[in-house]
């Protein structure tokens, strides 16, 4: 056997295994310190910054702080090498709490490998970004998640549900919606490694919302047995809160039929149950009824809130209310639940095993209980580790039905490799299982085991066998029998082995036969007298203390008892003075006891001994003797005055003084009132660590309510009707159309694979969205047909296009089937002219008001600056308000203007239109206007350079010589210049620029309404109306920013009113860096109504992606400015 | 959900800790739960679930090394203590066997591995044959390479195909020139023989051990002659539930290398093949020893690898002890073991001798327990027979071959 504590050889020979160490990472273990680690760091190489880090997570290993390297650390995050990657997190995950700052410099690096075409990297990126805890990034993450769990790869979707608990520790209020849809969306996943994994999120997140898995009930419970183990154990915990919560607790369970028996006005079936248990089990009690009651009720309230209860009131006054049990019979889903977890008993993971029998057993009818009972006893046989724990569950189990396991008593035999912990279990369990058949096996094994080295567990066995006596009746003499020749053996052997250990064996053995006696005390007479007669070789004090307690206690017993009682107490009281205080205080107590039930001839032997007894207690050392004896004397002074005794003798008739009658209270028949101890064990949920440690660990949840889920049925509340399947459907088909409607408004998506096919249109949305999710053929297909369809209507006029679309009425049935249909035909459609239409919206920057008359108005034009990239084209229009001529009129920098007050404005202006500084902002070729009469409008062009995309800039109007401070708002539209690409070219663009440089917003479009009915009116010519919403949107977005639209997709097989699958490409480039910004509307609802349309922008640039996204869904709201 | 992982060597060093969570658990706790299991005794039959005063601890001990794991919120405990266990048979598996250097020299593997194995404490990927394609083993070729070139990188670049595969046992695109697979049958008997020398409990826990070398995905059933004996069975992951809920036949898909396929067990065994007839009688002071071994029921194939190992009461001063037969040692610890080997066609082996009792003891009163340790090849004793083993899906018929073995596991014999 191997020492735990000992060296081993292998460590004294480390000189010897030196061989093997080569090529390994022993030198950095050993000597982690012995290069400087900084230079390697910033190494070229990846071998050396490998070893370096290699380092670091050696000085971790054995606990040294080296959190000072993090900002040379993180610089590497960059690199290319997956090692090196690896190393890097696992350093930053360390130490990322304590180094929040230069963590967040990490994080774009995250968000790249985020779009990473390699699913490792993205996985990893996610689990490190998570894992980082930072509360400034948990919006990042959180969209992370989102996009994550609708990865292709199903390891990264599994990390994305991995990554909702971490997101959730931060305890966010704001995130907790987004992170429970994003566990729904992958409860739904179609990979049962997903789903163990996203269970695993839920039962952390968001334990209790209960109603996520009625959704998905009866499939999660069909992908069970494929889930992954770990995953398994936990979804099975969840399966089982969510059944007890929507239909209750099962009346052919055990948790019903034990309150069937205890309450004799239950329905008749627990009766049925009850013989149908009688009929498998040999057993004579068929259950500790109220141990049982214990455990059910403990299971629902939590021991504590059960027990508190139990000290309040009557137990039986309780309202349990029996209508919150459901017949497992006729429930389909308890029955899906138990028919999916029974073979999971055969699990190779002692866990699933336990948690699969956990389920079985609050759920399964009690005669399908037994299929438990194997799996379980082979789980101690083949993993060592877990057997504590199993032990510790099975104790519950048979102490509530010692029937189920008493057939296999024999597994519980226990072996000499056993732990302590494991003995005392298995005993305990014995001793509740015994049955009559088996009780002579198992005493015999109990006297192999009291001659057991081990001496605790010896005496343990010794306790046993008390409790077997006391469970089997019949079997107390023998039992009897077996202790006393124990207590014999041991009065022999006692005096050598003096041992504490030995003692506690015959503690245990006489206080195993004192529980045996107390069972029937007149016919154990002759042990009582046996013990009293060995009282002179039993040494061990609180043995001793034991049989004078018997003897008070029993001193009117039989015949023979009263008559020995004088000599009795006459030896204990020579040797008074020689006792230790605990059977010092039992004298006291036993003579007085003796006193009260003595007549006739030995009263007054017995008085003369009392009060001999007390004089001498009354000189004890010990103050608690010393007490005693004096409050005893006070008590019974009307006894020990003897001249009184004679008249109370004399007048029997005559009534007793209160302190003589307090004293036979005290005294007297004791052990009629045994009063039953009510049961404060506490049981925690089967398999869960708080049963082990037996108090409720931190985060520890009894069942929830029965029924407490959506209990709207009345019926089923109050006649505990047998479920109707018909009901239950349509239940739980509204609640799926309520989530999945409050999905669409969320703009999260449901894998479509399968379950989507009762969804109605109103959800078509997240077909779409899942379309580019789609794999790569059917984005082909759609190019392909969308290819011809667009040549061929570039041939054909508007009108000729519109006839086609009539002449397909086949494809134009709003059929849901068809969503296939609709979603990969569509027809590309051109609209040239539009670009004359095009106006720019223009903003007022100065009202003629504040400036004196002067109006100056400001458009930003689609222009593209000639002198450098950073700079915008924006029109400035001057008008003169006023009845004067305006003169001198200049736009100039207020920033830099200030500085250069007295410098002459036409060589400021000069000065200007050279290089731009770098630092700041900057305003080009502002010519100057000398004169502007009344009425009339001037435009200048100006190039601005504006510091951020959302940061207005100062400036200031001189007119006159008066200076008017202005502020030039940016517009974000104008920060990205038109970028001409096809339609190809955008695909192959979008889809490089997937993961986090994705965001979709959705808004609604109302401009083309105030176009239709314009038309309206206007009949003579009937434009098509998918053509006015293309061109109005189109319009509108080429207006507000400086675009190029790629293409127009119609959906073919739309009904001629129904605009959804209208599809709007733009391309653009940031004109700062030059990054290619895509633009997809996708359009869905009624042409003559609001269309809800989904913007959807792809930018590398993240943030600017979302401003840009922000930015168009605010003008596409707004209603259009009024055509020119 | 676990909170952190540490490994301790068997001085109560922390070798490596591996924080899981936002909650860091200091490495004071280790200093804690040594004091701790101290303070139990030297024994190494620990409780596995421990309730510290701020956490709650698994342990599981392998080779020496202990594996501790801590949380401080209700989980089901069996899942921390498998997890611990699925590490250390993960380590093992690496580093071929496990102690403290082994553990040290490659603690960046050992860290690698934890970082994959488990997510915010939650297990992630815990397949073996995905993890070692994530996470190269270190082999000497490996080694050696790294010796020579100065850079080695035991990170794979890619994404193991099995992570998204619905086997996720079995690694994908397997390919071999000879295709082969082994099953052995390897069983253990448990006895219990009582102080009368009655055989109290006779069971055989056994398991199929498979060794699979076989291209592509194939599909393996296999049948067994008399599947009536078994009395219980758990599963690989691999083994679909159906087949053998309906006919008792084993279908599965078989990861690669070798796997325990199925564990059972045969209870209620009339005998024993081998008898341990121990004696002790003890007076004034000594107790003599006596102790006889043979063949019971002759199993129809050799007994080899006999061993007698009992723990010589506290009480005994000394011991002297010899036999006709094999050797005798006592150890340190007061474990007495006697090798016996084969039993000889000409004599009983016999095991005799004195103890002396310490001073004041006329006679012994406990009395120790003999484990007894036995092997048989080539016979599985439970009666369990392999009917067929029949594969698809695979381009030519492979070699198949089938092994059995016999051996002691808790075989006790009180006195």
């Amino acid at each position: 056997m191997f020492n735990q504590f000992g060296a081993t050889a292998e460590t004294l020979s480390k000189a010897s295994t030196l061989v093997f160490r080569i090529g390994t990472d022993a030198h950095l273990y050993d000597d982690p310190d012995d290069v400087s680690i900084a230079p390697l760091l910033d190494s070229r190489f990846d071998s050396e910054k490998c070893e370096a880090l290699k380092r670091l997570l050696a000085l971790i290993a054995q606990g040294f702080e080296v959190s000072s390297f993090f900002p040379q650390v993180v610089k590497n995050v960059a690199s290319q090498s997956l090692e090196v990657k690896k190393l890097v997190y696992l350093y930053l995950l360390h130490y990322a709490q304590k180094r929040p700052n230069e963590a967040l410099l990490s994080i774009n690096y995250f968000q790249k490998d985020l779009g990473d075409p390699n699913p490792l990297v993205r996985a990893w990126a996610l689990r490190t970004m998570a894992g980082i805890r930072l509360h400034v990034i948990a919006p990042l993450v959180l969209v992370a998640a989102g996009k994550c769990a609708r990865d292709p790869s199903v390891y990264v979707r599994k990390c994305a549900a991995n990554a909702l608990p971490k997101l959730h520790d931060l305890r966010l209020e704001d995130n907790t919606v987004g992170i429970e849809e994003i566990i729904g969306i992958l409860l739904n996943d179609s990979s049962p490694c997903v789903v163990g994994a996203a269970a695993a999120a839920f039962s952390s997140v968001c334990p209790n919302n209960l109603s996520l898995i009625g959704r998905n009930y009866k499939r999660l419970c069909e992908v069970l047995p494929d889930v992954e183990e770990w995953g398994k154990i936990v979804l099975i915990g969840i399966l089982l809160r969510y059944v007890v919560a929507r239909h209750g607790l099962v009346k052919e369970s055990i948790m019903f039929s034990l309150h069937g028996t205890e309450n004799s006005r239950s329905e008749k079936d627990c009766s049925d149950t009850n013989s149908a248990l009688d009929d498998n089990g040999d057993s004579n009690g068929l259950y500790e009824s109220e141990l049982t009651n214990a455990v059910s009720r403990c299971y629902i309230e939590g021991p504590a809130e059960y027990l508190s209860r139990l000290s309040f009131m009557n137990k039986d006054s309780s309202e349990f209310n029996y209508a919150r049990f459901t017949s497992g019979k006729n429930n389909d889903d308890v029955k899906i639940l138990l028919q999916c977890t029974s073979p999971l008993l055969w699990s190779n993971n002692s866990a699933v095993v336990l948690a699969a029998a956990g389920v079985h057993w609050i759920m399964a009818p009690t005669e399908d209980l037994k299929r438990i009972i194997k799996p379980l006893l082979f789980v101690l046989r083949s993993s060592n580790a877990s057997k504590y724990v199993v032990l510790c569950n099975i104790q519950v189990f048979a102490k509530a039905i010692p029937s189920l396991f008493s057939r296999y008593f024999e597994d519980f035999f226990i072996c000499s490799s056993d732990s302590y912990q494991i003995k005392a279990l298995k005993l305990d369990i014995l001793a509740y299982i015994a049955t009559d058949s088996s009780i002579s096996f198992i005493l015999k094994e109990f006297q192999d085991y009291i001659r057991d080295p081990d001496r605790r567990f010896a005496a343990d066995t010794v306790a046993g066998i008390g409790i077997c006596a006391q469970r089997l009746p019949e079997m107390a003499n023998a039992c009897l029998e077996f202790l006393l020749a124990l207590t014999r053996q041991q009065l022999m052997t006692g005096e050598f082995g003096s041992v504490d250990t030995e003692a506690d064996i015959l503690i245990q053995a006489i206080m195993s036969i004192k529980s045996i006696i107390q069972l029937d005390p007149p016919s154990h007479e002759k042990v009582i007298i046996q013990l009293v007669r060995s009282l002179t070789s039993i040494k061990v004090p609180a043995a001793r203390a034991m049989v004078v307690w018997m003897v008070g206690e029993y001193n009117s017993l039989g015949d023979l008892i009263p008559r020995m009682l004088a000599t009795v107490l006459k030896y204990l009281a020579g040797c008074f003075a020689s006792e230790e205080v605990e059977t010092k205080l039992q004298i006291c107590n036993t003579a007085v006891k003796v006193l009260l039930g003595a007549k006739g001839n030995d009263l007054l032997t017995i008085k003369m001994v009392l009060i001999y007894v007390l004089e001498l207690a009354k000189c004890d050392l010990n103050y608690d003797v010393r007490d005693r004896a004096h409050f005893l004397k006070k008590l019974l002074s009307t006894y020990l005055d003897s001249q009184c005794l004679e008249e109370e003798t004399n007048r029997p008739g005559q009534h007793k003084d209160s302190s003589r009658l307090l004293a036979e209270n005290l005294f007297g028949k004791q052990n009629k009132s045994i009063s039953h101890e009510p049961i404060d064990h506490r049981f925690y949920l089967p398999g869960s660590l708080s049963q082990i440690v037996l108090h409720a660990a931190p985060g520890y949840e009894p069942l929830p309510k029965p029924c407490s889920l959506r209990c709207d049925d009345p019926e089923m509340d109050e006649n505990g009707d047998p479920y109707v399947t018909d009901d239950e459907d349509s239940a739980s088909e509204s609640l799926d159309e309520e989530i999945a409607s409050s999905y669409s408004s969320q703009h999260s998506n449901v894998d479509s694979s399968g379950t989507d096919g009762s969804e109605e249109a109103g959800s078509a949305s997240e077909d779409d969205d899942n379309s580019h999710q789609l794999i790569q053929f059917s984005d082909e297909r759609k190019n392909g047909a969308s290819q011809s369809a667009s040549d061929f209507g570039e041939l054909l006029s508007n009108r000729a296009l519109e006839s086609w679309l009539d002449d397909q009425p086949g494809f134009s049935k709003p059929n849901t089937s068809e969503h296939s249909q609709v979603r990969t035909s569509s027809a590309r459609i051109s609209i040239g002219d539009i670009g004359g239409q095009v106006r720019p919206k223009s903003y007022p920057l100065l009202d003629p008001v504040n400036g004196n008359g002067l109006r100056v108005d400001y458009s930003f034009s689609s222009e593209i600056s000639s002198i450098s990239p950073l700079f915008i084209c924006i029109e400035v229009s001057f008008k003169n308000c006023s009845k004067e001529t305006m003169s001198d009129i200049t736009l100039v920098d207020e920033e830099s203007g200030k500085g250069k007050d007295s410098v002459e404005q036409s060589s400021f202006s000069d000065e200007s239109s050279t290089i731009p500084q770098s630092n700041e902002p900057n305003l080009v070729s502002v010519e100057e206007i000398t004169s502007l009469d009344p009425g009339q409008t001037m435009t200048r062009s100006i190039q601005v350079r504006f510091h951020h995309h959302l940061l207005p800039l100062k400036l200031a109007i001189y007119c006159n010589g008066k200076r008017h401070p202005i502020k030039l708002r940016p517009d974000i539209g104008y920060f990205v210049k038109a970028l001409p690409m096809d339609v190809e070219v955008f695909t192959n663009k979008e889809s490089q620029l997937r993961g986090m440089f994705e965001c979709v917003r959705r808004c609604t479009f109302t401009d083309h309404i105030k176009e239709l009915d314009k038309d309206k009116g206007d009949n003579s010519l009937v434009e098509d109306k998918f053509l006015v919403i293309c061109r109005s949107l189109a319009l509108k977005m080429l207006s507000n920013a400086n675009l190029h639209l790629v293409s127009v997709d119609l959906p073919v097989a739309a009904k001629l009113d129904d605009a959804t699958g209208l599809c709007l490409r733009f391309s653009s480039k940031i004109l700062s860096t030059s990054a290619p910004c895509l633009i997809t509307i996708t359009v869905e609802g009624r042409c003559s109504e609001p269309l809800e349309m989904s913007v959807k922008v792809n930018c590398e640039e993240t943030v600017f992606g979302l401003n840009l996204l922000n930015r168009i869904v605010n003008f596409s709201v707004e209603p259009s400015h009024p055509h020119v | 959900m676990l909170q952190c992982i540490f490994l301790l060597s068997d001085s109560g060093e922390v070798m490596l800790e591996k924080q899981l969570t936002g909650q860091r658990v200091d490495r004071s706790i280790c200093t804690w739960f040594w004091e701790h299991t101290v303070s139990q005794g030297d024994s190494p039959k620990l409780q596995s679930v421990i309730a510290s005063p701020t956490h709650y601890l698994f342990q599981v001990l392998r080779e020496g090394i202990t594996f501790l794991a801590c949380t401080q919120v209700e989980m089901p405990p069996l899942m921390g203590i498998e997890f611990l266990c699925r590490v250390a048979d993960v380590l093992t598996d690496y580093l071929g066997s496990l102690n403290e250097d082994l553990i040290k020299d490659n603690f960046v593997i050992v860290y690698e591995l934890l970082d994959e194995m488990i997510d915010n404490g939650f297990p992630l990927t815990t397949e073996p044959n995905i993890l070692r394609e994530m996470i190269a083993p270190p082999n000497i070729a490996n080694k050696m390479l790294s010796v020579v070139t100065g850079n080695s990188s035991n990170v794979s670049d890619i994404l193991p195909g099995a992570t998204s595969s619905c086997i996720p046992w079995r690694t994908t695109n397997l390919k071999y020139a000879n295709n082969e697979v082994y099953v052995d049958l390897v069983e253990e008997m448990d006895a219990i023989i009582n102080r009368d020398g009655v055989l109290v409990k006779c069971e055989i826990y056994g398991e199929v051990q498979v060794n699979s070398h076989l291209s592509g995905v194939p599909d393996l059933t296999l049948s067994f002659a008399n599947p009536a004996v078994l009395d219980d069975v758990r599963f690989h992951p691999c083994v679909r539930f159906r087949p053998w809920e309906a006919h008792e036949i084993l279908s599965f898909v078989p990861p690669d290398g070798q796997f325990k396929l199925m564990s059972y067990r045969v209870r209620k065994l009339k005998s024993s093949p081998i008898y341990v007839k121990p004696q002790l009688t003890s007076d004034a002071g000594t107790c003599r020893v006596s102790v006889l071994v043979g063949i019971r029921n002759d199993p129809g194939k050799t007994i080899d690898s006999i061993t007698v190992q009992f723990q010589l009461p506290s009480c005994v001063l000394s011991a002297d002890l010899n036999s006709n037969y094999g050797t005798v040692n006592i150890l340190a610890n007061k474990t007495c073991s006697w090798t016996i080997g084969k039993i000889p066609k000409d004599k009983a082996p016999a095991l005799s001798g004195t103890l002396l009792l310490e001073t004041g003891l006329e006679c012994l009163h406990v009395f120790p327990t003999f484990q007894v340790g036995f092997r048989i090849m080539g016979v599985a004793l439970s009666g369990l027979k392999i009917d067929k083993l029949d594969l698809k899906n695979l381009p030519k018929p492979p070699y198949k071959g089938f092994r059995a073995l016999t051996r002691a596991g808790e075989f006790e014999v009180r006195s």
